[in-house]
């Protein structure tokens, strides 16, 4: 099902068409979960563990039922008969599996968990019957430090008694070696903070049960409506096709929905067990607090370079703060194991020794977050390089050129094992070395540095695994099976309806998808409707890992195919011409040559439902296809990022002056949404890398329950950022195209941290605790000399 | 919970310029006002704690979280959300900017930040960028990274600027309303 097609008469590929969805969306016209009220609905709170770990002694709830309008009250004693929870596991060798309680029943393993729900006619009822709820917990010693956790002590998760999900290591050449023999040897301790996805939407479910039909319902604001759905079934043990999942519009992902989260399993049963639609929508605090988190590493790294600067070892041990269970289905691995897998990025580098561990703490479950486990390793690579280019007195720029897999190496295999097909990161580099006028900043640094001013410049080469199917899942280590389907239906007018499990959260699929599929059929923009999120239609694993463009466009253009052969096969037949002579093109098929020996799409369609006599004989009347697409290679985009920064000595607060964004990612669908995806997750970035910190106490407490708390970027943070495309189509993907949503939270804290990194080398700093707070920039700066 | 929290109490205002009375829980915050008793759900709940701005509304001509306002508060005044923007199928030139910037992604945050800007376009027609970014800092979008928003902003703005230098449009009082 590998088949790589073309799109064959691009029209709309490439232009930069205003969004579909941008109506509805300005005039409140969306509807997202929280949006939508069903008749005789019922409203959820849940009532969550204050202590980050400990033994329940007893959950009273009298107080709570006794409450007017109060409907059910559950524990996780009402809740384990129904329902296991969630396991959390891959088959992996050697690692463990966990399973997330949906409500805690025996043990509470982080601040937040769910130990007890209420269901009442209004929230209001139902937040009032929770402050009634008294929970009576045993402390136990909460594991917060996931370095010392690795190591045994006290236990995280009692199922787990070592703390360790998985530890493993990984060799390629003799990297000892290389060490022992080189020229120049960097190396740091880089810890990255916690952090978490901040959609601006919260959570929220919705759950309706027919009774005559058991028949359950689910909306939610999910990334994976089909997948999940197949899950909860099974999750809460009934027939797969009596569950349906809805994900309606939704308010931002960026990872943390393409999650299954105990909610989800929860206000199904109680839907089901009250015989009324039950909604759950979640609060920022609550949110903020069990919506998981990401990015928390320790990435230990060296990197040893010969004389001439050629990267000749790198070695790195990664340590993964998990939280108290696997995420499912990534499992807290989506951070460490990802962090190790693809450490080498753009640079050959045939020396390579790297070790993992996957630890369990009590905190809330790591999850997919946008750049996943490559953010952090791409820090602390980045940073050394920079450190041994002025180790070797080199340019940053030179350093990397002198390393990045050349043009001819392609296709490239790696040490780690990952293929590339292709891949423009000379170009990138030069490219960005161009905008950035290296020469000049040098003497600008300097004479700046001489008034006092302390200005820094850092850059990130990266490269970013996209259209993540099968082959690329495996490759970096994950055993999922990876692939998505569309349905394209022509109605009888020539309209075109598409059905995709690649759900939107913001990225403009009904835009972009459109656009493929317009030009697939030969017809107008407006004459294309796309439709995604319901289980309903078109099977598939959703959005995460910048999968929608690649597996969307091959998916629709694979769909389209056998529409467009039914379509050139019936006005041959009517137009008494070879198919081979038909060109089908906005939105007629003529034969070539002869524009007016031609037809328009929606008379041959038309033709094939209606008209029997006339249409080919044996012909079946539908123009209706299903196909599946799972690219057959791993796709790689890249690109190079740099960043000019200003540090204010006196505040320890960084000003951004220019962001430079150089992007390959094939063949652009609409390089307005290609910019948006960066302009909108450098901003992220620049939360990563100076705001945002999910801070615990150490009780376990999450100090940072807020907006007020966990600051993240606002208007007055964002920098105008300079975009640079280059494209190299995809050789392996249908239209070339490569996915690029995530590139930015892989690059840019990296260059953003190496910028600052660049301003205080006249102080002897070198930063390696992200996010770079003011107070952390102004430990590395001494007290100036009164 | 309290029967002071509980008691009905009437609230008299008008909402995009249609008057409005209902009998609610005091309790009851201007935006599940709007959300639940009139479902103009345009108007987001983001973090109910007045920082992410996805609820702004203009109260009497000023931009207003409208979690943080109880709707018992808002009697006798003057509301109106992001429903009140288009004129039937014609959207605003504000929201016409916002589509062909590409200044929305997921939608969420939008509505609060249309209601920001126009509240900041009333006062100030002809705002800078610096004014601009420094209005839109009240409103926290994770899709955009606000550049694109800027510039919609901007452009409405300097046409605004424009407009009144050729005597088309009045220069605005401080205060005035919308």
């Amino acid at each position: 099902m590998q088949d790589v097609l073309p799109v064959l008469n691009p029209q709309l590929v490439g232009a930069r068409v205003p969004r579909v969805e941008d109506p509805r969306l300005l005039t409140g016209r969306g509807r997202y979960i929280a949006d939508i009220s069903l008749p005789g609905m019922l409203h959820a709170a849940f009532v969550r563990s204050t202590f980050a770990h400990g033994k329940i002694r007893s959950v009273d709830t009298a107080e709570a039922k006794a409450l007017p309008g109060v409907h059910a009250v559950w524990t996780g004693a009402d809740v384990t008969p129904l329902t296991a929870g969630i396991p959390g596991g891959l088959q992996i060798e050697e690692m463990k599996a966990t399973v997330q309680p949906a409500v805690a029943s025996d043990y509470v393993r982080y601040i937040g968990e769910a130990v007890a729900v209420v269901v009442a006619d209004s929230r209001h009822v139902a937040e009032d019957a929770a402050a009634l709820i008294a929970v009576d917990v045993e402390p136990l010693p909460p594991v917060l430090d996931a370095e010392a956790a690795a190591a045994g002590g006290d236990v995280a998760n009692e199922d787990i008694p070592d703390n360790l999900v998985l530890a493993r290591d990984f060799a390629q050449g003799d990297a000892d070696a290389a060490f022992a023999s080189a020229a120049v040897t960097v190396s740091g301790r880089f810890r990255t903070g916690r952090t978490a996805a901040i959609p601006m939407e919260t959570r929220g479910v919705i759950a309706q049960y027919e009774w005559t039909t058991q028949q359950l319902t689910v909306w939610s604001s999910t990334q994976i409506p089909h997948f999940f759905r197949s899950m909860i079934a099974a999750f809460i043990g009934m027939p797969e096709h009596a569950v349906e999942m809805i994900a309606p519009d939704v308010g931002g992902g960026f990872g943390q929905k393409c999650h299954l989260f105990p909610e989800e399993l929860v206000i199904p049963l109680l839907a089901r067990e009250l015989g009324r639609p039950v909604k759950w929508i979640e609060d920022r605090v609550e949110n903020l607090a069990t919506g998981t988190h990401a990015k928390q590493q320790l990435n230990e790294m060296e990197i040893a370079f010969d004389d001439g600067g050629k990267i000749v070892g790198l070695r790195q041990h990664v340590v993964g703060d998990g939280g108290a269970y696997n995420c499912f289905p990534w499992t807290a691995l989506v951070e460490p194991m990802a962090a190790a897998g693809t450490v080498t990025s753009v640079y050959h580098i045939e020396n390579v020794k790297t070790r993992f561990a996957a630890v369990l703490t009590n905190k809330v479950p790591i999850g997919a977050c946008r750049g996943i486990g490559w953010q952090a390793p791409q820090i602390a690579r980045e940073n050394l390089l920079d450190q041994g280019a002025r180790k070797l007195g080199l340019s940053p720029f030179e350093l990397r050129k002198r390393n990045v897999v050349k043009p001819e190496q392609f296709p490239y295999t790696a040490a780690t094992g990952l293929r590339f097909a292709e891949g423009s990161y000379l170009e990138s580099i030069e490219a960005l070395e161009q905008a950035i006028d290296y020469e000049e900043f040098r003497a600008r640094q300097k004479r700046e540095r001489d008034q006092g001013r302390y200005l820094g410049l850092g850059i990130s080469v990266f490269n970013e695994i996209t259209g993540l199917g099968t082959i690329a899942a495996y490759a970096t280590g994950f055993p999922v099976t990876s692939h998505d389907s569309s349905t394209v239906r022509m109605e009888p007018s020539g309209k075109v309806t598409v059905f995709t499990s690649l759900t939107s959260q913001g990225q403009g699929h009904q835009t972009t998808l459109a656009q493929i599929a317009a030009d697939a059929l030969g017809v107008a923009l407006e004459d294309v409707v796309v439709r995604s999120g319901d289980s309903r239609q078109a099977y598939g694993l959703g959005t995460w890992g910048s999968r929608a463009a690649v597996i969307g466009s091959g998916s629709i253009l694979r769909a389209a195919e056998p529409i467009r052969r039914k379509l050139l096969q019936t006005a041959g037949h009517l137009l008494e011409a070879s198919e081979d002579d038909l060109v089908l093109a906005n939105g007629r098929i003529e034969v070539q040559g002869s524009p007016d020996k031609g037809m328009a799409v929606g008379d041959v369609a038309g033709v094939i439902y209606f008209a029997a006599h006339v249409r080919p004989p044996g012909m079946d009347p539908t123009l209706e296809s299903t196909a599946a697409y799972d690219p057959s290679e791993e796709v790689w985009a890249n690109g190079a990022h740099a960043a000019i920064v200003e540090v204010d000595t006196e505040t320890g607060l960084v000003s951004i002056e220019r962001f430079v964004a150089v992007e390959d990612c094939g063949t652009m669908i609409n390089p307005t949404i290609v910019e948006g995806q960066l302009r909108g997750g450098i901003t992220q970035a620049i939360g990563a890398a100076f705001l945002e910190e999910m801070t615990y106490d150490e009780h376990g407490q999450l100090l940072t329950s807020t907006f007020m708390d966990y600051l993240i970027p606002t208007a007055s943070e964002a920098p105008e950022v300079e975009i640079i495309h280059i494209e190299t189509p995809a050789k392996t993907t249908a239209g070339g195209v490569k996915g690029m949503g995530e590139s930015a939270m892989i690059a840019a804290p990296a260059a953003l941290v190496n910028a600052v990194n660049d301003a205080l080398e006249p102080f002897g700093a070198f930063l390696t605790d992200v996010p770079l707070t003011p107070d952390r920039v102004l430990s590395a700066i001494p007290p100036r000399s009164a | 919970m309290t029967d002071v929290a509980t008691e009905l109490l009437t609230v008299d205002l008008t909402v995009n310029g249609e008057r409005v009375e209902r009998a609610v829980q005091p309790r009851i915050s201007l935006a599940d006002f709007l959300r639940d008793e009139l479902q103009l759900t345009g108007t987001k709940l983001g973090c109910e704690h007045g920082v992410c701005g996805a609820c702004t509304v203009i109260v009497d001509g000023a931009a207003v979280r409208s979690c943080l306002m109880l709707a018992v508060q808002a009697g006798g005044c003057d509301v109106r959300t992001v429903e009140s923007l288009a004129s039937g199928p014609q959207l605003s030139p504000l929201q016409e900017a916002f589509h062909r910037h590409h200044a929305l992604q997921c939608g969420f945050c939008t509505g609060g930040v249309l209601m920001t800007a126009t509240a900041l376009l009333h006062h100030n027609p002809s705002a800078g960028k610096d004014e601009i970014r420094e209005a839109l800092s009240a409103n926290l979008c994770r899709c955009t990274g606000y550049q694109t928003i800027i510039d919609a902003i901007a452009e409405v703005a300097d046409g605004g600027l424009r407009a009144m230098a050729a005597g088309l449009a009045e220069v605005p009082r401080p205060g005035a309303r919308p």
